[in-house]
C-alpha cells in the first residue's frame, strides 16, 4: 500500500518513539504486555495492541505491576509500560519485584509531576525509577538519548532483567515517544535475546518469601542482592564520553536534554569552547569509574535536566568525594531544554 | 537545516499537514524529526508540530526559533510569539483572509491551502517533490468529504 | 442565569456533545435553588471530569484518578457540616477506584457519588472501561469487549445502608437528574451515602454525530437499567 512503502526507504521507517519501543519488545521476544492507559505511554500499549500481540487491560497499575510478577515468575516474558502517577502505583509491584530478583520489565514515559502535573514530559521520574519503593534501589534504569537508543536499549532492558534478575526499567519521556524520526532498524539485526525461563518449575516444591521473621535473615538477604548488583554494575553500567578529551567545563546530562546537550557542544566547539558532554546511559547502576575518570579532568560541571536536581542528586551520591570541582545547575522541571539555552549558560560560564 | 513550526487549534488539521510534509521530505531521503504538542482537551486546545528537515541527522526534534512559522488561529498566535523572532518567515491566516475570501476557501481548507503554500517553499528549495507531495496528499484525502474544496485550496495555496 | 454564572468561572473545555457539562449545571442549579452554593464542595476524578476544575462558582479541587471517594471520606469527616460531592466517571469509579467506592458505600459514608458514565476512558482518547457495552470496540478492545459491562451502581447496592441513595439516569432525562440530585442532598443530610449514575455521552470518542450520539445513548439505557435500586 502506498502509504506503506513511503514509511519505508532502505529498511529505514520514519517511525515514532512510541512504535520504535512497541518494535523493540517484539523484537524482544515480549509475550505478553499488562497496561492501563495513561498519557504519554498509552502508545505503548494500543501499538503494542496493534500488532496483535497477547495483553490484558487490568483495572489499574497495581493490577498490571503485579500480573507482571506473576507472569515472570511463571516464566513468561511480560511487560509494563506507565506514567507519572501510574509510575508511582507501580512501585507496588515493582517492589516486590525488587525483593524477589524477579526479571519486571517496564517503559516509564515521564510526564510533569507531582501528582497529575501535566501528560506532557519531564525527567522528573528518576529518582523514582532508580529508588522508588520501599527498598535500595536494585534496579536497572536506562535512559535513551534519540530514537535508535529507544529501540536498543529496550533490547537490552529484556536482556539484563533476565540475565541479571534485577526489575528493570527503559526510563524515557513523552516528547522522545511522540517524536517521530527515522530509524534504520538494519543496524539492529545482530541483537540477540535472553531467553526467559520459569522460576518456579513443576515439582520443585519451592518455598519463596519476601518477608523474613529477623532482621538477619533480610540483612543477609541485602547483602547478597548487593553484591550481584555491583557485578551488574561491572559488567553493563555504561556512560558516552562526548568530546571530553580537552574538556574544562564538563555537560552532564541524559536522555533527550543530553541531545540537546550534544548539539549544544557541537556548536560550541566550533566557537573553540572547550566543552565536553557525560552521559549516564544507565542511571542505575551507573558508570561511576568513567564519571569520576571524566570529572577529574574538568574545572566545572553544569548539570542540566527538566527536573529540579534528580539526575543532580543521583550524580552528587556517585561522585568521588575527594574530587574538587565547581558544580552548577541548569534545571527547568517538565519543560524541555533546548539547545539555545544550554549554549547561552555555556557561554555566561566561559 | 529547516525548522518548521505549524500552529493551530486542534481539529483544524495541523498534524494532517504536518505528515505531508514530513513524508514528502522523507522520501527526498532527507533528514525529518517530527513532535507534535497539544494540552489536555481532546478537542479545541492549541495544536503544534515542530519539524526539521537537515541533510545531517538530527540530533534534537524541538527549537527555540522557527525558520518558518504557520498560524492557523488567534488562540495559537500567543502560544507562539517565543518562536517568532525577526529571522522567522510568517505565514498567518490574518494576512490571508482577502485571498481566501476572494477565492471562496472554507475554513475547512484552510490547512490545505497553506500546505500548498509551504510546500512550494520546500520544493524550490529541493526539500520535497511537488508531484510525490501530490499525490501523497490526494492519497490521504481524495476518498474523504471535501476533496474538491481541499484541492482548490492547495493549488491555490501552492500558485498553479 | 445570574446566580449560576460568576466572573471567576470559565469557559468550559469539554468537548461539543459531551454530557458533563449537562450534570453539572444540573448540579449546580439543584444546589443554588437549595441555596446550598457555599456549603458544597467538588471533589473531581482526573478524567474529563478534571475540566470541571474551574467551571461552576463552588469551592471544586481536582484529586488523582479513581481517589476522589476516599479524598472526599476525609474531607466529609473533616467538616461535616459541607455539602460534599465527588465527581467521576465510570473508570475512576468502576476500575482504578471501585475499592475505595465499594469500602465507602460499606461504611454508609455520608457523600455523594456522581459517576458520569460515557462507557469509555475518554480523556485519554477512548480506550475500554468497565462500561464498553459488549461488543463495542475501542483502541484496547479491537477486536470487541467480549463481557457484559459492570453494573455497578447494582453492585453497591449489595452492600449499602437501608437509607443510602443509589440511582442511575440519563442526561436527556434533565427533570429526573434534578429530582436524583435533590434526593441524594437530602440523604447526605440525613447522614447516609449516595450514589448517581448518569447515562452520558461522547461523541468525540464514540465517532457518532447528531442523532446517532442519541441512539448510542438510548441504547445503552437497555443494558444499564435506570431508577432508583
Amino acid at each position: 500500500m502506498e502509504n506503506q512503502k513511503s514509511k519505508i526507504k532502505n529498511q529505514k521507517l520514519f517511525i515514532t518513539g512510541a512504535q520504535v519501543a512497541v518494535q523493540a519488545c517484539i523484537d524482544a521476544g515480549a509475550q505478553m504486555m499488562y497496561g492501563y492507559p495513561i498519557t504519554p505511554g498509552t502508545e505503548v500499549f494500543t501499538g503494542w495492541i496493534e500488532a496483535q500481540k497477547n495483553y490484558l487491560q487490568t483495572e489499574d497499575e497495581i493490577a498490571a505491576g503485579f500480573a507482571v510478577c506473576g507472569a515472570v515468575i511463571a516464566g513468561q516474558k511480560a511487560f509494563t509500560a506507565t506514567a507519572g502517577p501510574g509510575h508511582t502505583l507501580m512501585q507496588d509491584g515493582f517492589s516486590m519485584a525488587e525483593g524477589m530478583r524477579l526479571p519486571f520489565v517496564e517503559i516509564i514515559a515521564q510526564r510533569g509531576g507531582p501528582s497529575s502535573g501535566t501528560v506532557i514530559y519531564s525527567q522528573q521520574e528518576v529518582i523514582l525509577a532508580c529508588l522508588g519503593g520501599n527498598g535500595e534501589g536494585m534496579r536497572i534504569v536506562y535512559s535513551p538519548a534519540n530514537l535508535d537508543e529507544v529501540y536498543e536499549l529496550t533490547r537490552h532492558t529484556f536482556n539484563n532483567a533476565w540475565k541479571y534478575r534485577f526489575p528493570s526499567i527503559l526510563l524515557t519521556d513523552g516528547y522522545m515517544l511522540k517524536t517521530r524520526g527515522i530509524v534504520d532498524f538494519s543496524k539492529f539485526a545482530n541483537l540477540k535475546n535472553v531467553d526467559s525461563y520459569p522460576l518456579i518449575k513443576e515439582g520443585e516444591a519451592k518455598h519463596w518469601r519476601n518477608i523474613y521473621t529477623f532482621e538477619e535473615e533480610l540483612y543477609d538477604e541485602l547483602q547478597n542482592q548487593k553484591k550481584d548488583f555491583e557485578q551488574v554494575r561491572n559488567e553493563i553500567a555504561v556512560a558516552e564520553e562526548f568530546e571530553t578529551a580537552d574538556a574544562e567545563v564538563l555537560l552532564i546530562a541524559h536522555g533527550l536534554v543530553a541531545s540537546a546537550c550534544k548539539q549544544a557542544v557541537g556548536e560550541l566547539k566550533l566557537q573553540g569552547k572547550k566543552i565536553g558532554l557525560w552521559r549516564p546511559i544507565t542511571l542505575r547502576p551507573m558508570d561511576v569509574k568513567s564519571l569520576n575518570k571524566t570529572v577529574a579532568k574538568v574545572k566545572q560541571v553544569l548539570i542540566v535536566e527538566s527536573s529540579l536536581g534528580q539526575l543532580a542528586r543521583l550524580i552528587k551520591d556517585e561522585l568521588d568525594p575527594e574530587l574538587k570541582v565547581k558544580i552548577t545547575y541548569l534545571q527547568k522541571p517538565a519543560m524541555g531544554i533546548e539547545v539555545e539555552e544550554i549554549v547561552d549558560r555555556i557561554n555566561n560560564i566561559l | 537545516m529547516l525548522k518548521i513550526l505549524l500552529a493551530g487549534d486542534g481539529g483544524q488539521g495541523l498534524q494532517l499537514i504536518s505528515n505531508i510534509i514530513c513524508e514528502s521530505a522523507f522520501n527526498k531521503d532527507l533528514e525529518v524529526s517530527h513532535i507534535p504538542n497539544y494540552g489536555l482537551e481532546q478537542r479545541g486546545g492549541v495544536s503544534l508540530a515542530f519539524i526539521k528537515i537537515d541533510d545531517k541527522p538530527i540530533v534534537y526534534p524541538k527549537f527555540s526559533v522557527a525558520d518558518l512559522l504557520l498560524i492557523l488561529s488567534d488562540q495559537s498566535r500567543q502560544r507562539v510569539e517565543q518562536y517568532n523572532k525577526k529571522e522567522t518567515m510568517v505565514l498567518d491566516v490574518k494576512d490571508f483572509k482577502n485571498i481566501l475570501a476572494e477565492n471562496k476557501i472554507i475554513p475547512q481548507s484552510y490547512n490545505i491551502f497553506f500546505l500548498g503554500m509551504i510546500l512550494k517553499k520546500l520544493d524550490e528549495q529541493n526539500l520535497v517533490d511537488m508531484e510525490y507531495a501530490k499525490k501523497y496528499l490526494e492519497n490521504k484525502l481524495s476518498n474523504k468529504f471535501g476533496w474538491e474544496e481541499n484541492l482548490r485550496a492547495f493549488e491555490l495555496g501552492s500558485g498553479e | 442565569m445570574n446566580k449560576i454564572n460568576n466572573s471567576k468561572t470559565e469557559p468550559a473545555k469539554f468537548c461539543p456533545g459531551c454530557g458533563h457539562p449537562i450534570v453539572l449545571m444540573m448540579l449546580n442549579k439543584v444546589l443554588t435553588d437549595l441555596g446550598l452554593q457555599k456549603q458544597a464542595i467538588l471533589g473531581l476524578d482526573i478524567g474529563c471530569s478534571l475540566l470541571a476544575w474551574n467551571y461552576l462558582p463552588i469551592n471544586t479541587f481536582q484529586t488523582h484518578h479513581g481517589r476522589v471517594t476516599s479524598t472526599m471520606v476525609g474531607y466529609k469527616r473533616a467538616k461535616p457540616e459541607a455539602i460534599v460531592v465527588g465527581y467521576t466517571g465510570d473508570g475512576g469509579a468502576y476500575a482504578i477506584g471501585l475499592q475505595n467506592l465499594v469500602h465507602a458505600v460499606k461504611r454508609d459514608e455520608p457523600i455523594i457519588i456522581l459517576v458520569v458514565n460515557n462507557t469509555v476512558y475518554a480523556m485519554t482518547g477512548g480506550q475500554t472501561a468497565p462500561t464498553t457495552l459488549k461488543n463495542q470496540k475501542t483502541s484496547t478492545s479491537p477486536d470487541g469487549v467480549e463481557n457484559d459491562p459492570f453494573l455497578g451502581i447494582e453492585l453497591l447496592k449489595t452492600v449499602a445502608h437501608p437509607q443510602a441513595f443509589l440511582a442511575r439516569t440519563a442526561v436527556n432525562d434533565p427533570k429526573t437528574c434534578q429530582e436524583y440530585l435533590k434526593k441524594a442532598i437530602a440523604t447526605q443530610q440525613a447522614g447516609h451515602f449516595s450514589a448517581i449514575e448518569f447515562l452520558s455521552m461522547c461523541p468525540t470518542n464514540w465517532k457518532t454525530k447528531g442523532v446517532d450520539t442519541i441512539k448510542f445513548l438510548d441504547n445503552m439505557k437497555t443494558v444499564f437499567k435506570l431508577g432508583e435500586k
